[in-house]
């Protein structure tokens, strides 16, 4: 009850700062995380700044995922392949190149959304569970590409990727970092909310539906298909440039493995496939458990396997689906009660 | 003028000749209806007219003159060709009224990419398309119910969504694939109520399939009888009822009594 009055209230302010001007709550979401790394280092320590960071670049890709799954119902299990392409897009520019983290950005962005094309071609043709398959073989052999490639990286892992700068102010360690990554996962759940409330976030949704209906409504299903895919990767490649690109400044190919796709796989799936601040809040849980389970390192995929097991039979819709049907009941009974047959 | 023509259309499925060389015209203003017993071919018919599947080669479809055989479906949607399924495929997940934003999608004008900012000529547009969705709505008498998920609506309702959401397309031919099948009596007649005002509002063609014969005789201007697959019979509603092939279609050959007899011995037998 108190839950859906306070996310009625906070929708409500939202909704009217929204109405003021469109970027307003969004601005004042980022003054309002300025003050976290501090408060993080000040009650724990340093190590709790990292996680944030952590949960910034988990948001990007489990923000990401949710557009091509959530919203255009396509099933992929690539994502970290996309991840590991913009992660190693930066780290080669950088070091090999000398480019600023400024190119590095926007040329991973730019090269996981060509690989994006890549993962949504056989989406044409295939769905569900061969989708799903064709996409996790184009993922791993990514990373099996980086790990046997000298050039990328191999077993040894790519160091040394300098820390961005700008006019002069160095993002070297984590609370700076912190600076950059929470603007841009903030930049990215924004972007995600108006792709979902345009007439292109509705042309996924359609495809979700119903194929054939939605092409019977002239949209161009491979076109838009296909538009997921890349946005969603695009996601991933900044999502991997910002990895790249955070101290110690090291990827090694360990970090896009299967487990990891699991583990993002279990962020949308708890916090609801479809919803946007469900992918938010599944980052944030999924990472802090993922954190502390770590001294179980053996038996984190099993956890994480079976969790999801036990989510798709008991909670398919995630926490973003609960809260949506306590939203709709509550209105319901509002709706009875101002109609005055309201039995209580 | 024809708005609809098919010339030679066919469609095998394996050794199953669907619909074989079919020749049909659709004229512009008609209520053209489409009948026949079950398995006779109307489903695959407006299934290729509409690109769902490609037709046989030799076969021509054309639309308001222009050769359309074989486009993609959004293409063909994209021309002014608006259907509904037997099955309705309604988004069951969107609102009422995303459900119709999107048969609206082909209108909207702003580019893939310009919600990004929402610039006031997005918010126009989107405000634009909701009024007029809104009207639609009203028409088809779903307007309170333009938040709630389509899943949620009763049988009789979901129906007439998926007729908005065809209306939503701004068509000029609308193909109906059985839009009364399930409904009783009285919603029959209000849906098909609603069906001619929208044709007469919008100037719309129409291209009826329907397994209710009151329905086609009391509404078509001309209609056209299929039975595995081949046009048995064509004309006004009244020539078709009384054509010895197609009531032999429908109910069966008339027997001889030599024939009775025979049957009677067999069955006793």
């Amino acid at each position: 009850m108190n839950l859906v009055v306070t996310l009625q209230g906070v929708g409500g302010f939202f909704g009217r700062m929204e109405r003021t001007h469109p970027l307003l709550p969004w601005l004042l979401a980022i003054v309002a995380l300025l003050p976290l790394p501090l408060i993080l280092s000040g009650l724990f320590n340093d190590y709790y700044v990292y996680l944030a960071n952590r949960i910034c670049i988990f948001i990007m890709l489990s923000v990401g995922l949710n557009i091509v799954k959530g919203f255009c119902g396509q099933v992929t299990v690539g994502h970290v392949g996309l991840y590991a392409i913009g992660a190693v897009t930066a780290a080669i520019l950088s070091t090999n190149f000398g480019f600023s983290f400024w190119m590095t950005l926007p040329a991973a962005i730019f090269i996981a959304g060509l690989a994006g094309v890549v993962v949504g071609v056989p989406s044409f043709r295939l769905e569900g569970a061969y989708l799903a398959l064709a996409t996790l073989g184009l993922g791993e052999s990514v990373r099996i590409m980086i790990s046997v490639t000298p050039y990328l990286g191999s077993s040894t892992g790519l160091g040394g990727i300098p820390a961005p700068s700008a006019f002069g102010f160095t993002f070297d360690n984590f609370t700076r970092y912190y600076y950059l990554v929470m603007p841009i996962a903030l930049v990215g759940i924004y972007l995600s909310f108006a792709i979902l409330r345009s007439a292109t976030g509705r042309a996924f949704q359609a495809i979700r539906e119903d194929t054939i209906a939605a092409a019977a409504a002239g949209i161009n299903v491979r076109k838009y298909k296909l538009l997921a895919f890349v946005i969603s990767a695009m996601y991933a490649g900044c999502a991997g440039a910002m990895f790249a690109h955070m101290r110690p400044g090291y990827i090694h190919h360990n970090n896009f493995t299967i487990i990891e796709m699991v583990t993002l796989l279990l962020m949308i799936v708890l916090g609801g496939i479809g919803h946007v601040w469900g992918g938010v809040i599944g980052a944030i849980i999924v990472t802090i458990i993922y954190d502390q389970t770590k001294d179980f390192y053996f038996y984190q995929p099993l956890l994480f396997g079976s969790s999801m097991v036990l989510l798709v039979i008991f909670m398919p819709q995630g926490i973003g689906g609960l809260i949506d049907r306590y939203i709709v009941t509550q209105r319901f009974i509002d709706a009875r009660r101002e109609a005055g047959d309201g039995t209580s | 003028m024809a708005l609809l023509e098919t010339r030679m259309l066919s469609k095998s499925f394996g050794g199953l000749r669907a619909i074989q060389q079919l020749e049909m015209d659709v004229e512009e203003g008609s209520i053209h209806g489409l009948i026949g017993p079950n398995g006779s071919g109307k489903s695959t018919f407006f299934n290729l007219v509409t690109g769902v599947y490609k037709t046989d080669p030799g076969s021509v479809v054309r639309f308001a003159g222009e050769d359309i055989t074989n486009f993609e479906a959004h293409e063909i949607g994209r021309r002014g060709v608006a259907r509904t399924f037997q099955l309705l495929r309604l988004f069951s997940e969107m609102t009422v009224l995303q459900n119709l934003l999107v048969g609206y999608h082909t209108h909207t004008k702003y580019a893939a990419a310009a919600p990004i900012f929402r610039p006031r000529s997005v918010v126009r547009a989107d405000q634009e398309a909701s009024e007029s969705m809104f009207e639609l709505l009203s028409i088809i008498g779903l307007a309170e119910f333009a938040d709630m998920p389509a899943g949620e609506l009763s049988g009789g309702q979901r129906r007439l969504l998926s007729l908005g959401r065809a209306m939503a397309m701004r068509p000029k031919l609308l193909m109906l694939d059985e839009p009364a099948a399930g409904l009783s009596p009285t919603n029959v007649d209000v849906l098909m109520g609603i069906v001619l005002d929208l044709k007469k509002r919008y100037g719309l063609t129409l291209l009826i399939v329907e397994h209710i014969l009151k329905v086609v005789m009391d509404t078509c201007d001309r209609v056209t009888v299929l039975d595995h697959g081949q046009k048995i019979g064509e004309g006004a509603p009244h020539e078709v009822k009384d054509d010895h092939a197609v009531v032999e279609a429908y109910l069966g050959k008339e027997m001889s009594d030599e024939e009775v007899r025979a049957a009677f011995a067999k069955a006793a037998r």
